[in-house]
């Protein structure tokens, strides 16, 4: 058979770059003291709120892990003047969503409604933070429901094997060693009065900080905050400051068994530098190079070359930070590889990672990284949600407002051996707690050879 | 009180080229960001693979990023982000899609690399990509779906839903053994037969220039042959609903029990899937619809109750609901519950704050699609690939919004009944409920 082939043209080059910076917001601060970062975002029609609550986890009164979690979640469930469900109904009818949750460092409130409706969806936010009903009966079914999600949780391997690596890096005292939303043993105390007492302690005006980005075209924002959110007043709080963070690094391997699995997950990780940190930029290109993507050293073998994986990443995940740079980040690889490769596939990470160490990255990697990492930037924050997730985040860790426009003028100019020497200070292979949650019965043995450290089995 | 609408019904100043050989290209300009978005929809999907062969047309999917006539092993990836541009490829039912979002400097570099593909991906494709590949879509499957609870409710319902043989009785992950008998020749003939420019829809969106950008894709995919090769799908053609309830009992090692289902809906396109679509999240979508107040805030018998709308245009969509039980929850006391609020809905149809409601949450979920570049191409490929017609992404907001309360009640009547439904119910193997300890 004879096919007509298609005419080839060389690849060609690219025009000429249109320039773009990350977005300066522009401050503000309401009567009550909350803090307003907003950012004009033209044709962004879905008007992102971004709100950071200073009510960080180790805040938590002892034995009641899962308080702000629950109380995040009670945010949702009516006001002084709505029950639960009128509350979400108005939501709904508004076209917005209304999500909440409580992470270490803050619990944070996203609103997402059509420009159109935006008063109406700040004067429920407003409503949801300054009068919450946080009904008792709810309140009972939130903790009945955290109760089973936990059950979840256990069942899914991502999740039970972050459980497993913070529980083993961190010191138990400190609360990033236990779940985020709680144990079923700490979750089964919390209540209503419990949930009051953290709001009343914790939820305060001039501890809050708004981010608002979108198309705020002939939206008088100022005069909409003011009579939403500006309603809101309270006594004054103390802002909390942040513990150092602190963990066991020594390289061991920690096995969840899951008998049957037929993938085991890989969580291998430690703690690092965070964005205080002055080489956070060249660890951002160095990880990327490791295991940002598909082509990166890591899936180029495990996934390209030995398809043991769908694919797996290497990641930086701050924690805990603080401006006198006390912080740390979470900084691990991830995937899952099938469970018959599962010590082949820890063989090959560990040796990429002392190939890396030895000869260190090429330029050409390196180049093909900051095209990457600077050049989707426009696209990364195309929407007005992703801007003011990226804002909000600098706040809660206490960062410039410049911070991101910073790192890209960063990223853009660093050299090779700075980010080599980034990635390998990030992933020493003797500095590194290995969690698989897999079938034990299969994959102990094999790994126990691998010489990545001891070898413990768990089965909760 | 009035409820405004966004500025989300503006329409998208769209046109529409076809060149010779037969590729449907659609353009959208938009100079807000500089960025622009290549969707490239190619009309063949899981329906069309045959027995024996389930999940060709996905493993066919991983690759086309395997290389072609000038571009390298892995060559996609590494020019699309090493130009700062994002991809990727997915497969559905009924068609099967590739994306490159790229700042708009770089825009003819994506329509470089699709057209170097479209018509040369054999001279790259070899055995060393197809075991590869082979490996890591099987992985793909067991992290997806064998690895997780619940992970194949999807395949099993389907399979309920559509009986053997029909084209969509298999979802597109395809089966282990399947996966292991696919062989290089079977993805050499699949390219032959669905990989033709004529079978294809090119939508590019955002910064660019329509003139330029035309000449470009005329440039790159002009010489590319049109084929004519390719057999319509095996039909699809089903009864309105299924007559009976068809019921299957899973007893795995799951964390809860659980009642899913999947009802038999309109096909995708009419005015009677607008309908459906109300009348699902009027039941079953967000914290005020009719099934999360029952069964998780008055009951208290689920942690989540949703109820969603998969939308085909080839057979009929389908509706499903997923209700995860509480602890000492039976998916009896579930199912009752769900009968009693379905059979209300069907007898007294939607309020009007209902679907006032309704139509507000359509609205945000459409205005969420079409806010980036990358999704309304994508929107483009599907009104013109399955439609016929990319122009009617313009109507298609205002259509679902002009649906009447009656509308939606006379679809719950003859649709959302125990008789139009498969079912599927989950039961733990292991009743005790896992002991946590504190470390």
């Amino acid at each position: 058979m004879t096919t007509p082939a298609m005419t080839f043209h060389p690849q060609p080059q690219p025009g000429t770059p249109t320039p773009w910076a990350f977005p300066a917001p522009r401050r503000a601060t309401l009567g009550n003291g909350i803090t307003v970062l907003h950012c004009h975002r033209p044709g962004q029609q879905l008007v992102a709120v971004d709100l950071v609550l200073d009510a960080p986890l180790a805040a938590e009164p002892d034995g009641l892990d899962g308080v702000a979690a629950i109380l995040a979640r009670a945010l949702n469930e009516g006001t002084d003047t709505l029950t639960a469900e009128e509350f979400a109904g108005e939501l709904e009818r508004a076209g917005a969503t209304l999500d909440a949750h409580a992470d270490h460092p803050a619990i944070r409130v996203s609103l997402e409604v059509p420009a159109s409706r935006l008063e109406r969806g700040l004067t429920l936010l407003g409503d949801a933070l300054r009068t919450p009903a946080l009904p008792a009966d709810e309140i009972d079914r939130l903790r009945a429901n955290r109760l089973d999600e936990i059950t979840h949780e256990q069942a899914n391997p991502a999740r039970r094997a972050a459980k497993a690596l913070y529980a083993t890096l961190f010191d138990s005292a400190d609360r990033l060693s236990r779940p985020r939303s709680g144990t079923t043993e700490t979750v089964q105390r919390i209540d209503r009065d419990a949930v009051k007492a953290f709001y009343d302690q914790h939820i305060r005006p001039d501890t809050t900080t708004a981010v608002v980005v979108g198309d705020l075209t002939g939206i008088d924002l100022t005069t909409l905050l003011e009579t939403t959110l500006g309603t809101w007043r309270t006594n004054p709080a103390t802002p909390h400051t942040h513990a150092p963070v602190t963990a066991d690094d020594t390289g061991r391997v920690v096995i969840v068994d899951r008998p049957g699995s037929v993938q085991t997950q890989l969580l291998i990780g430690r703690i690092g530098p965070d964005r205080h940190d002055p080489t956070w930029s060249a660890q951002i290109l160095g990880t990327y190079c490791l295991g940002g993507t598909l082509t990166s050293r890591l899936d180029r073998v495990l996934r390209e070359e030995k398809g043991y994986t769908y694919g797996v990443r290497a990641f930086a995940q701050p924690l805990r930070s603080a401006a006198d740079r006390s912080g740390r980040a979470l900084l691990a690889i991830s995937g899952s590889v099938d469970t018959a490769n599962t010590a082949p596939a820890l063989a090959d990470t560990w040796t990429i990672l002392r190939t890396l160490a030895a000869e260190g990255l090429t330029d050409a990697e390196r180049e093909e990284a900051v095209q990457f990492l600077v050049g989707v930037a426009p696209l990364k924050y195309e929407t007005a949600g992703s801007v003011a997730a990226t804002l909000a985040d600098q706040v809660e860790q206490d960062l410039p407002d410049d911070f991101q426009a910073d790192v890209y003028r960063q990223l853009a100019e660093l050299d090779t051996d700075t980010a080599t020497r980034a990635v390998v200070a990030a992933f020493p292979p003797d500095r590194l707690v290995t969690v698989l949650v897999g079938d034990a019965s299969v994959i102990a043995e094999p790994v126990k050879e691998l010489g990545i450290g001891d070898v413990t089995v768990i089965t909760n | 009180m009035a409820n405004p609408a966004p500025a989300s019904t503006r329409g998208l100043a769209i046109t529409e080229h076809r060149l010779a050989n037969g590729l449907r290209v659609v353009l959208s300009e938009d100079h807000l960001t500089p960025v622009t978005a290549v969707c490239l929809w190619y009309d063949v999907g899981s329906r069309h693979e045959v027995k024996g062969r389930t999940g060709l047309a996905h493993l066919f999917e991983h690759l086309m990023f395997q290389g072609s006539a000038n571009v390298s092993n892995n060559g996609h990836f590494e020019l699309v982000q090493g130009a700062g541009g994002s991809l990727n490829g997915t497969t559905s039912f009924e068609r099967t899609n590739y994306f490159e979002t790229m700042p708009a400097h770089q825009l003819e570099l994506a329509l470089w690399l699709e057209a170097d593909r479209m018509g040369s991906l054999l001279a790259a494709l070899d055995e060393t990509s197809m075991e590869n590949q082979r490996d890591v879509v099987k992985n793909e499957r067991r992290q997806r779906y064998d690895n997780v609870p619940y992970g194949t409710a999807f395949e099993k319902l389907t399979a309920l839903s559509f009986p053997d043989p029909h084209p969509y009785h298999h979802t597109p992950i395809g089966s282990m053994a399947d996966l292991d008998a696919a062989t290089l020749e079977d993805a050499r003939t699949f390219f032959r037969t669905y990989y033709a420019p004529n079978n294809a829809v090119l939508a590019i969106v955002g910064d660019l220039d329509p003139q330029q950008t035309i000449a470009w894709v005329e440039r790159y995919f002009g010489t590319i042959p049109a084929h004519n090769g390719k057999q319509p799908p095996r039909d699809g053609t089903l009864p309105d609903t299924l007559g009976r309830e068809i019921r299957e009992l899973v007893e795995e090692d799951v964390p809860s029990r659980a009642l899913m289902a999947a009802y038999r809906l309109p096909h995708d396109g009419t005015r009677e899937a607008d309908a459906a679509d109300l009348a699902l999240t009027i039941l079953g979508s967000g914290e005020s619809s009719r099934l999360y107040n029952r069964l998780v805030r008055r009951d208290r018998t689920a942690v989540a109750a949703g109820f969603g709308l998969l939308r085909l245009a080839g057979a009929p969509s389908l509706g499903w609901l997923d209700v995860k039980a509480s602890a000492g929850a039976t998916t009896d006391q579930i199912q009752t519950a769900v009968d009693e609020e379905l059979a209300r809905f069907a007898a007294e149809g939607p309020t009007a704050e209902e679907l006032e409601r309704a139509q507000a949450q359509i609205e945000r979920e459409w205005l969420d699609r079409l806010t980036t570049v990358a999704g309304r191409a994508d929107e483009l490929c599907r009104y013109a690939v399955l439609f016929g017609d990319p122009g009617l992404v313009n109507q298609a907001l205002t259509k679902v919004l002009d649906v009447t309360a009656e509308e939606v009640q006379a679809l719950a009547a003859a649709r959302l009944h125990p008789d139009n439904r498969a079912v599927l119910v989950y039961e733990p193997t292991t009743t005790d409920a896992h002991e946590e300890t504190a470390e």
